[in-house]
């Protein structure tokens, strides 16, 4: 990075070490890596602090809130017998397969829309409608449909996040500087080209951001998903453990749910970092 | 001599709006045409139409060689690297060794040979319209247009790339049209300026300028040409 203030006007030298850091600009003020880890130990040490004096001195009614110790057997147990990685890889299986499903179906869909006005006349409005519904409404119909097993859970992530992703890619697509289509034409790109060269790079940037935000709604709903017509996953895992009034395996679900949904998003936002996408934040 | 380009009797609207009157207009090679105009008078329109973006309403635009369009609002891909988008100027055609060498010579060249694997947003002004500029002649174009191409550029920078531009193009016989609002730009780089009226455009008046550019503003004839242009844009 130090050879490109070398030479040439308009690149200033920077006193900060990220030499594309930029204090004028808000909330780019950058914390030291060490901060960055350490704060959200600190929070969520000082929550299981809270929570486990509360414990201690039985402020919550009694059977309603496990003890942080309770939940860690819990955890401790479930690790060993292995059921506890069965289930993740369950869930990791049905996001993957509906959200991945969904991106297929709705990139390609968003990017005809953005370009066939009759067909955004024609199918915006249905879109809009559908993605209005919550899939929880589809479970009977998933049921019936699809019958027992994975296929119903799957289908109701699909639909869960098509709609979101097949908006966002016309949103995107619609976005893209006319410019960059009048240069393809005068270097002489046609058909496919512009799609693959053009309009698909140009909007990864934005479309990273509806699938940062898809993927976290598809795993949100893999637990609705799993409460019906499955014998696996974190979603059955809480539901079965609430029959049983093992209120300390729930918790241990909830924790597992939101620590796969933090490595997700920071997939994500990594994969939003790389040279392909991140000159769409650093323009 | 067969010119590059021939406008007959062009016209442009969009619907209810006329931008072009008629304009008939012709460019040979090698030769440098300015069209200069109010703003808002159509000169972007123009260059798309004579790009073959945009299809006339009324008229015809014959273009005899291939063309090469450099616009005001950056046209680098901003996800590709400066040396990737000089190397899309080569046609396809070419094999990759052969494109590499040209986009290396020309990045050399140009000066931006260690920014190759920088991406548009990581250069100045200045190094976007060099590259913009490399990818529009890294192939061996007939004809440049050129739509306000160093209008975002400050005052120092933008002598710097007419410089730059000239001394491109010295060893060619490329055409250029370049479309822009700056007379002091078109004084010093065109051999011949079109004066295009409000909108809809029609040409008012044209003129002509001595040999050689970039010139200075005391080159005989620019100082006149430079007030002829003035008073027929009601500037004077």
């Amino acid at each position: 990075m130090a050879r490109l203030y070398r030479a040439d006007v308009g690149l200033r030298r920077a006193r900060h070490p990220d030499p594309w850091h930029d204090a004028s600009v808000p909330n780019r003020t950058s914390l030291a890596p060490v901060w960055r880890w350490l704060l959200p130990f600190a929070v969520g040490a000082a929550l299981i602090a809270v929570w486990a004096a509360a414990s201690a001195t039985d402020q919550f009614p009694r059977g309603t809130v496990p003890a942080p110790a309770a939940v860690a057997r819990a955890f401790a147990v479930e690790l060993r017998s292995g059921r506890l990685f069965d289930d993740v890889v369950a869930s990791l299986y049905r996001v993957g397969f509906g959200f991945v499903g969904a991106c297929l179906v709705g990139v390609p869909l968003g990017l005809v829309l953005a370009r066939v006005a009759v067909a955004r006349a024609a199918l915006l409005p249905w879109i809009n409608f559908f993605r209005t519904l919550s899939p929880i409404a589809w479970i009977p119909f998933a049921i019936l449909w699809f019958g027992i097993g994975d296929p119903p859970a799957i289908f109701l992530i699909f639909l869960a996040t098509l709609f979101q992703i097949t908006l966002a890619t016309v949103g995107a697509a619609a976005s893209v500087p006319r410019v960059y289509y009048r240069v393809a034409d005068d270097l002489g790109l046609r058909g496919a080209a512009v799609w693959f060269e053009i309009t698909l790079p140009a909007i990864l940037p934005q479309l990273m951001v509806a699938l940062r935000i898809a993927v976290g709604v598809a795993w949100m709903v893999v637990v609705a998903a799993e409460m019906i017509a499955v014998r696996s996953g974190l979603g059955y895992l809480i539901i079965d453990a609430r029959n049983g009034l093992r209120m300390d395996l729930v918790v241990v679900g909830m924790i597992v749910i939101g620590a796969i949904g933090i490595g997700l998003d920071a997939l994500f936002a990594r994969l939003a970092r790389t040279p392909m996408m991140r000159w769409g934040h650093e323009r | 001599m067969i010119p590059l380009l021939t406008t007959t009797g062009l016209g442009f609207s969009y619907p209810g709006v006329p931008v072009i009157a008629t304009l008939d207009l012709e460019v040979g090679r090698g030769e440098w045409v300015a069209c200069v105009g109010p703003s808002g008078c159509g000169k972007s329109t123009l260059l798309g139409l004579l790009a073959g973006h945009l299809r006339p309403t009324r008229g015809t635009v014959v273009r005899a060689g291939t063309s090469r369009t450099i616009y005001q609002d950056g046209g680098l891909f901003p996800w590709l690297t400066v040396a990737a988008n000089v190397g899309l100027g080569v046609p396809r055609t070419v094999d990759q060794a052969t494109r590499a060498r040209r986009v290396r010579d020309w990045l050399a060249l140009s000066g931006l040979a260690e920014f190759a694997d920088h991406y548009p947003h990581q250069l100045s002004g200045g190094m976007r319209q060099r590259a913009e500029l490399g990818r529009a002649l890294v192939a061996d174009t007939d004809m440049l247009l050129l739509d306000e191409p160093f209008s975002a550029l400050d005052y120092q920078t933008r002598i710097g790339m007419r410089r730059e531009l000239a001394s491109a193009l010295a060893p060619r016989d490329c055409a250029v049209v370049l479309v822009t609002h700056d007379i002091e730009e078109a004084v010093q780089l065109a051999d011949r300026i079109v004066v295009l009226g409000p909108r809809p455009a029609a040409i008012r008046r044209v003129l002509h300028l001595p040999p050689g550019r970039p010139r200075s503003p005391t080159t005989p004839g620019v100082a006149a040409a430079t007030q002829a242009i003035l008073e027929e844009l009601g500037l004077s």
